[in-house]
C-alpha cells in the first residue's frame, strides 16, 4: 500500500476526527520507509512546531515512563487548551527484530484524552538511543498542533546521546536505589543533561543520592558558557516536585527559546544527511557478497577497488 | 557474514516489522497469559504495544489508532469477552479503523468462538493454543489482509 505524504499532510492538518490516523499513518510510512523521510522533512518546514520538545533519558528502572505520566497530568491541568504529544523509544531486539514497547502502560489513563497522542517506538537496530525518523515524529506531533512533545528513551550514557540532537530541553532521571548512578553519570550522561532529576523522592535514600548528585554536577559547561546544572528531588509516585519541575521546564523556555530555534534549524540538515546516508549503508549491505569478502581475503583484490565496485553497482541498479 | 548481519538482511527482506496491541479490557487483572504471548511474538520480530490490565474499549481503540496497528489482541479471563469484542469492534468502525484485525485469547469458551467471528474477532486462542499456533495464526491473517489490498 503506496501512500501519499500530501494526502496524508492534508487529513492530519484538518484537525479532524481523522487527523489522529492520518498523523499515526504518516509516521508508521517514514519508520517503514525511512527513505522517504526527506520528503517529509522538506514539506514539514511550513508547519506549525512544538513550542517544547523535552527529552526524557535514564538508565532503566528509573521511573521515567512514571514521571512522564505524571507531567502529562501537570501539563493539561496547567494548559487544558494545549495538545500534547508523547514518543516512547524502547530497544529492539538484535536478533528478532521485534521489541516490547511497554512504556505506555504507564500513561494509559491519558489513552482517550483527545489532546494527548502517545506513540510507542522501537530503535530498529539504531545505536543512539532513537530510532530513525525520530526528528519526523516530532515535526509530524507539530502538524497536528502539539505544544509540548515529550521523548522518553533509555539512556545509560556510552553512545545514548541521539536525544541531545532532537530535543530543546534533556532531563536525565535516576532512582536512588540504582548504585551505579555515579558511573552512569561518568559515561557520558553528563554532557547530555540539562536538568537532573533523582526521581523515586519516597524511598529513605533519596535525599543522600539527591545532595550526592548535586556535588557531583555543578558547573557545566555549554555551548552558552558555563551554567549552573540543575539537581531536582521528585517522587513519581506520589506526586511531588511535578509543578515545579513543569515551572523549570517553562522558564527554560522563556530564557532559551532563540537559542533552540537555531539549534532546530541545524537538526533538521543534520537529519537528512542522516537518512541519505543510512539508505546507501543499507543498499551496500544488500550489494555486499561473501564472494566480495572472500576475493579481498585472498588477496585477489583490495578493499578500496571492492567499495568501488560496489558503489558502481549500486548507483546503476534499477531504482524501486 | 556473522549471525547477526545475516539476520539483519532476511529481516529487510521480509519487511519491517508488524505491530500489535496487547492488552486486557475490563475489569479482569490477571496478566501473565497476556505478558507470555508478548513474549512469543517480540521473539518472532512484531512490535507489541503492551497496554496492560483493566482498560476501556475507548482506551483499546484510541491506542490502536495513535500506534497504527495492524492486530489488537484481547485477553479475557472474565467471561466479558462477548460484549467487550463487541464494542471494540463498534468503536472500531466509528473511528473508520475497521481494517484494524482484532483477535482474543484467554478462557473463552468454545461454544462462543463462532458468534465472536461473526462479530469480525478473526481468531480465538483458547488455553493451550501453542505459541507456533499463535505465530502461525498472526502470519495467516496478515498476509490475507496484503492479497486484499
Amino acid at each position: 500500500m503506496s501512500e501519499d505524504i500530501e494526502q496524508l499532510v492534508h487529513v492530519a492538518t484538518m484537525r479532524s476526527a481523522r487527523s489522529i490516523r492520518a498523523a499515526a499513518r504518516l509516521m508508521t510510512l517514514i519508520e517503514n520507509s525511512p527513505d522517504r523521510i526527506p520528503q517529509l522533512l522538506g514539506v514539514s518546514a511550513t508547519w506549525p512546531s512544538p513550542r517544547i520538545v523535552l527529552g526524557i533519558t535514564g538508565p532503566p528502572g528509573s521511573g521515567k515512563s512514571l514521571l512522564v505520566d505524571r507531567l502529562i497530568a501537570g501539563l493539561r491541568r496547567r494548559r487544558p487548551e494545549s495538545r500534547i504529544g508523547v514518543i516512547a523509544v524502547d530497544p529492539s531486539s538484535p536478533y528478532s527484530g521485534g521489541a516490547l514497547l511497554g512504556d505506555r502502560v504507564r500513561m494509559m489513563r491519558h489513552a482517550d484524552d483527545p489532546m494527548v497522542f502517545i506513540r510507542s517506538a522501537a530503535t530498529r537496530g539504531r545505536l543512539g538511543g532513537l530510532m530513525l525518523g525520530a526528528l519526523g515524529f516530532v515535526r509530524i506531533m507539530g502538524l497536528i498542533g502539539s505544544d509540548i512533545v515529550l521523548i522518553e528513551t533509555v539512556g545509560v550514557g556510552q553512545g545514548e546521546v541521539e536525544i541531545t540532537k532532537i530535543a530543546d530541553l534533556v532531563m536525565v532521571v535516576f532512582a536512588p536505589d540504582q548504585g551505579d548512578s555515579i558511573q552512569v553519570l561518568k559515561a557520558g550522561l553528563m554532557e547530555v543533561g540539562d536538568i537532573f532529576i533523582v526521581n523515586k523522592a519516597e524511598k529513605p535514600e533519596a535525599g543522600r543520592r539527591y545532595a550526592q548528585l548535586r556535588a557531583l554536577i555543578s558547573f557545566r559547561d555549554t555551548a552558552q558558557g558555563a551554567r549552573l546544572a540543575e539537581v531536582y528531588l521528585v517522587s513519581a509516585l506520589e506526586e511531588r516536585g511535578i509543578g515545579d519541575l513543569i515551572e523549570k521546564i517553562e522558564h527554560r523556555y522563556r530564557r532559551d527559546r532563540a537559542f533552540w530555534a537555531a539549534r532546530r534549524k541545524t537538526a533538521i540538515e543534520d537529519e537528512i544527511r542522516r537518512a541519505i546516508l543510512e539508505e546507501i549503508h543499507c543498499r551496500c549491505v544488500e550489494a555486499l557478497s561473501f564472494e566480495d569478502v572472500e576475493r579481498v581475503l585472498c588477496g585477489e583484490v583490495k578493499i578500496a577497488d571492492v567499495v568501488k565496485e560496489l558503489l558502481l553497482k549500486i548507483a546503476t541498479a534499477d531504482l524501486q | 557474514m556473522n549471525s547477526a548481519t545475516s539476520s539483519t538482511e532476511t529481516r529487510r527482506k521480509q519487511g519491517p516489522p508488524v505491530r500489535i496491541l496487547l492488552g486486557k479490557v475490563g475489569l479482569d487483572g490477571h496478566d501473565r497469559g497476556a505478558k507470555y504471548v508478548a513474549h512469543i511474538l517480540r521473539d518472532a520480530g512484531y512490535e507489541v504495544i503492551y497496554t496492560g490490565i483493566r482498560r476501556t474499549p475507548e482506551q483499546i481503540v484510541a491506542t490502536a489508532i495513535q500506534e497504527d496497528v495492524a492486530i489488537i489482541g484481547l485477553s479475557f479471563l472474565s467471561g466479558a469477552h462477548t460484549t467487550l469484542f463487541k464494542r471494540v469492534i463498534q468503536l472500531l468502525r466509528d473511528s473508520d479503523a475497521a481494517d484494524i484485525i482484532v483477535v482474543g485469547g484467554g478462557t473463552i469458551p468454545v461454544a462462543d468462538i463462532a458468534a465472536l467471528q461473526k462479530m469480525g474477532v478473526r481468531a480465538v486462542f483458547t488455553p493451550g493454543a501453542s505459541a507456533k499456533t499463535i505465530v502461525e495464526t498472526m502470519k495467516d491473517l496478515l498476509k490475507h489482509r496484503m492479497d486484499d489490498e
